[in-house]
This record gives structure tokens, C-alpha cells and sequence, in this order.
């Protein structure tokens, strides 16, 4: 059996991999995809824990996370949608109006 | 029997009378989510609002204390005292939205229900003893506020601070879970009075420093603290400014409270950690929300930055760990839902006026065009800036009485230079008021809603100036409910 600890740091890489692409990526689809990935990355480490206490808190705490992703992905996809039709473009180098 | 009746024969049914505000706000919600599919009587949906707001602020003081759903949700004075006061926000948000919305052509009925989802999710919030109510609580919160932010009608900019507001949100919402998932495997509770006996001063391994540290600034990211504060002014000078005060006022007072309660109900021993972590998150908090503030033209990007400011006010209150702090703490947030209702309310019945932009400019001879309008805003501004007779001063006082009593003069010193320093944007506005001609001599009017609003926001700054010790009183029996919750 695999043990919980490699769950653990997979788990950490694709957290680190969401935030890097949340601070680099210009395509406002793959910023919302960055942040769902970071979520997906939280579910990992919870059954992970999970598996090594023994214990079935943290596998329900997994369906809180993936009922608040669906509907974050919802609200920013109908986000998306607006700004496209606003806008006819899905990059922030060009999409940013709101400066200092 | 089936499974479900074995379960509720097994545990008894949950107490739903500690709940009874929470349950008003839902039906309310509910309540207008269907009458406003077949109806457009605009008229009727606020008035339905308003109602169940009054009767959810009538009925908290007379709600039982207790816990219910079986340990997962605690009812104490604590939690009822936060809940009056973001249901009393919410109404004078309420009563000062529909004027804005027609006038501006964005009235949508979804602003109502989403506004009471929000407030429900605040009101979980402040009531979590586990952190699974707390995540679900915040979690409400924060999604029905990016749909509200991004609610204005053919607005681009709206749709831009929505957005960024979302992803800066999202990133919030995957630390705090982490952060969750490292303390669950170290401690293998959600319970705060369990992780606060597991985790001692003794055994602050790299599991518990971490889980601590990531949910730290996930935290700090929600009360747009220093450096993750990107969202804020964006996602405020966007929205519908009704909806910027709900942000700006109630989001962060419940946000404040829930740190506070987390902080000390879980981790109690760990303190060393948090405190330096809070210290320096407040220290560039006041810094760079000041010195930006100062740059701005736009009145509205201004008090964004400057609630930023004053989340480094209230959170510095945290690097000290004394009861003296925590009642700064629950002092400043209250107090600070005045000066901050009154500053974006006034800002919101401005909006409507012909040809006012929020520029700097139009605030020109306020004072000789609306003479009791300028009054109101000057008691904000002196508020906000912290002169005597206003309540503001005994907040940042309350603050700095408490870092000196911890010997942390670095940040006493960063608080009450700031604090100087910030006076250059607010009197900005007070001496465009009072000492310029006016450019314009078109007539205002206000909605009885908003002078309502801004006269009680204006007098109860003054009553508070010259009375704290009554909110003072409230704020030090909340620290002593607080304290009295650790390893219970």
C-alpha cells in the first residue's frame, strides 16, 4: 500500500502548481481552472489525512469542498460569459480597466 | 424504523430555537427568491426585506443560548451580539438600496435574496465552534458577494472586480481548506476546543506551524489584509455602492470575528505564531492602505483603500494576546460599522445627484450647496481619522493603550504615525467641502431612507464619542464569553 505521506505531497505540488498559475496565467479560463485545481489539491490531502487516522470527518469535509467548487465554477463561468460578451476577449493584459 | 429514524431516536432532534434568527433570514429569502418570479412590484420585495430583518434584529435578543446540530453550531452572547449588528447593517443597506438601483437603471430582485444568503452565511460564521461550519459560513458568504459585485447592469468594470474578487477569493477559499487539511492531520478534530488541547506550546511541530500559517493567510486574505489585499479596491470601486458598503461594513466585521474566535478558541497555545503573523500582516496593511489612499482622485478607490487601512487598525489589535486587546478588537469593529456605513451610504445617495462622479471635484463647496450633508460626511471623516469628540478616536486609543501594554512599541508607533499620515486624504475631502466654491447649483435630493440612514450613522458616532464605555462594556463581556470558551 502506497503510503499516506506521497498522497500528502502530491497533494502540496498541485497546490503549488494552482497558486503559480494563478499568479502567472493571463487566460481568465485558466485562472478559474488554476483556482479549481487548488481545490482538487485540498481534496487529496483530506482523504490522505483521512487514510491515516482512520477516521471519516475529513472524507466528508470532501463533499463540502467539491459542492463549493461546483459552485464557484458556476459563478465564474457566468462571470466569464459576461465579460466576453462585453468584451469579445478572455485575456488580462488587455481586459484590465481598473487601475490605481 | 429506517435509517433516519434511528439516527434522530439515536441523537434527539436538534434544538431550531437557538436558530430561530437564522431561520427568519432563510424564509425571508426564500420568501422573495419566489414572489419575485411573479411580481414586479418593487415596492413589495424591499418592504418584505426590511420586514424580516427587523423581526430577525427583534427576535436575537430574546434568542436561548446553547449549542445544536449535535456540537456543530454554538449559540452564546458572543455570537448573538455579531449577528445585531450585521442584521442591523444589512437594513440600513437595505433601506438605502432601491433608490440607488432605479436611479442608476440596474434593480434586479436577485440583489435582495443574495444580500439575506450572504448575511446567512455571515451569521453561520460567527456562530461556528468547528471548522466546518466556519468553512461552509464563509463559504456563503463569499459566493453570493461575487455574484452581488458583479451585478451592475452593462457595467464592464463591475464584471472586472467581480472577477478579480472571484479568483482572489477562490485562492482565499483552496489556503483556508489547506490550511484546515494540515490541522486536521495533525490534530484529527475540526473542533476548536480539540485542536486547542492537541496543539500546545510545547509541540508546535512543522504540521501545526504550517497548517496555522496557511490558514493565517487565507484569513488575511478574506479581511483584504496586506500584501492580499489586489481584490479590494477593484472589487469595491466595481460593485453597486450599496452593495460596497454590505462588503466593506459587514463582511468585514464577521470576518473579524470569526478570526478572533478562531485565534482564540483554537489555537490558545499557539500564540507566539499568530501574533507575529498578524503584526506584520497589520503593519503593511496600514503602511501601503495609507500611503495609496493618498494618491487617489476617485472618492470611492480612496475609502476602499482606506478600509484596507483600517483592517491594519483592527488587526493589530491581534499581536497582542490580552484580553485588553480582544476587547480593542470587538471595540474597533463595531464602532468601525458606523463610520463605514456612513461613508459609503453617503457616497451611494451622492451617486444619484446629477453629474456627480465621485472625483474629488464634485466634492467642491459641498458645504454651501447641502450644508447639513457636509456635516455628516465631516463626522465620518474625523471618525475614520480618529479626532476626539468622534468615536473613531477611542478605537485606534483602545488599540495602541493595548500594543503598549504588550511592550510592542514598533507597531504602536507604525499605528499612530499612519494614523497622521492618513489625515491628508481625509481632510482632502473636508477642506474640498468647506473651503472651495461650489462649481455647480444643481439642487440634491435624498430619499428618506438615506438621510435616515446618514443622520442616525452621524449621531451615533457623536452619542459613542462621548459615552465609549457603553460599547466598551459589551466588547469587554464578548472577550470574557470568549475566553471563558477556551478548552470548554
Amino acid at each position: 500500500m502506497v503510503p499516506y505521506e506521497y498522497y500528502v505531497a502530491l497533494s502540496g505540488l498541485l497546490m503549488v502548481l494552482g497558486l503559480i498559475g494563478v499568479a502567472i496565467r493571463r487566460n481568465i479560463i485558466a485562472l478559474l481552472i488554476s483556482t479549481e485545481l487548488m481545490l482538487n489539491a485540498v481534496n487529496i490531502a483530506f482523504v490522505a489525512f483521512d487514510m491515516k487516522l482512520g477516521d471519516v470527518g475529513g472524507q466528508v469535509f470532501v463533499f463540502f469542498i467539491l459542492t463549493i467548487a461546483a459552485a464557484e465554477a458556476s459563478v465564474g463561468l457566468g462571470l466569464i460569459m459576461a465579460i466576453y460578451r462585453l468584451r469579445k476577449d478572455v485575456d488580462t493584459e488587455t481586459l484590465t480597466e481598473l487601475k490605481h | 424504523m429506517s435509517v433516519l429514524q434511528e439516527l434522530v431516536a439515536g441523537l434527539g432532534a436538534p434544538d431550531f430555537s437557538v436558530v430561530v434568527p437564522e431561520i427568519i433570514i432563510l424564509l425571508t429569502a426564500f420568501t422573495i427568491f419566489a414572489i419575485e418570479l411573479f411580481t414586479k412590484a418593487r415596492f413589495l420585495i424591499s418592504v418584505i426585506t426590511v420586514f424580516g430583518l427587523l423581526l430577525a434584529g427583534i427576535v436575537i435578543p430574546f434568542t436561548p443560548e446553547g449549542e445544536t446540530f449535535y456540537g456543530l453550531y454554538q449559540v452564546d452572547t458572543f455570537s448573538l451580539t455579531f449577528k445585531f449588528f450585521l442584521v442591523m447593517t444589512s437594513f440600513f443597506v437595505v433601506i438605502i438600496m432601491r433608490p440607488y438601483l432605479e436611479a442608476k437603471n440596474t434593480y434586479y430582485g436577485e440583489y435582495y435574496y443574495l444580500l439575506l444568503f450572504s448575511l446567512l452565511g455571515m451569521m453561520m460564521m460567527v456562530s461556528s465552534p468547528n471548522l466546518i461550519t466556519f468553512y461552509v459560513g464563509i463559504e456563503l458568504a463569499s459566493i453570493s458577494m461575487y455574484i452581488l459585485a458583479g451585478m451592475y447592469r452593462k457595467d464592464y468594470l463591475s464584471k472586472e472586480g467581480a472577477f478579480k474578487y472571484l479568483i482572489m477569493g477562490g485562492t482565499g477559499t483552496a489556503l483556508i481548506s489547506y490550511g484546515i487539511a494540515l490541522i486536521y492531520g495533525r490534530t484529527g478534530s475540526f473542533d476548536f476546543s480539540t485542536i486547542a488541547t492537541s496543539i500546545t506550546s510545547g509541540n508546535l511541530d512543522v504540521g501545526a506551524v504550517g497548517g496555522l500559517a496557511i490558514l493565517l493567510i487565507g484569513l488575511a486574505l478574506k479581511a483584504s489584509s496586506v500584501p492580499f489585499h489586489f481584490w479590494t479596491p477593484d472589487a469595491y470601486q466595481g460593485a453597486t455602492t450599496p452593495i460596497t458598503a454590505f462588503m466593506a461594513v459587514a463582511a468585514k466585521i464577521a470576518t473579524f470575528a470569526v478570526i478572533l474566535k478562531i485565534m482564540v478558541e483554537a489555537f490558545p497555545f499557539a500564540y507566539p505564531v499568530w501574533t507575529l503573523g498578524w503584526a506584520l500582516l497589520a503593519a503593511a496593511s496600514m503602511i501601503f492602505g495609507n500611503f495609496v489612499a493618498l494618491r487617489q482622485d476617485n472618492v470611492k478607490r480612496m475609502l476602499a483603500y482606506s478600509s484596507i487601512a483600517h483592517s491594519g487598525y483592527i488587526l493589530a489589535a491581534l499581536a497582542s494576546p490580552t484580553d485588553f486587546a480582544f476587547t480593542a478588537l470587538i471595540f474597533y469593529s463595531l464602532v468601525y460599522i458606523f463610520m463605514g456605513l456612513g461613508g459609503f451610504i453617503f457616497l451611494s445617495a451622492m451617486e444619484r445627484q446629477y453629474g456627480w462622479s465621485n472625483h474629488i471635484n464634485d466634492f467642491k463647496g459641498l458645504a454651501k450647496r447641502s450644508p447639513v450633508m457636509a456635516l455628516f460626511m465631516l463626522v465620518y471623516m474625523f471618525s475614520m481619522l480618529g479626532i476626539p469628540p468622534t468615536v473613531g478616536f477611542f478605537g485606534k486609543l483602545g488599540v495602541f493603550i493595548a500594543l503598549i501594554g504588550s511592550n510592542i512599541w514598533w507597531l504602536a508607533v507604525v499605528l499612530v504615525v499612519m494614523s497622521i499620515i492618513s489625515a491628508g486624504y481625509y481632510l482632502r475631502i473636508v477642506i474640498y467641502m468647506y473651503m472651495h466654491e461650489p462649481t455647480s447649483k444643481a439642487r440634491f435630493n435624498f430619499s428618506l431612507g438615506e438621510a435616515f440612514a446618514l443622520a442616525f450613522m452621524a449621531t451615533f458616532i457623536l452619542i459613542l464619542g462621548i459615552y465609549p464605555t457603553l460599547f466598551w462594556d459589551i466588547s469587554g463581556y464578548l472577550t470574557a464569553v470568549l475566553l471563558q470558551n477556551i478548552g470548554k
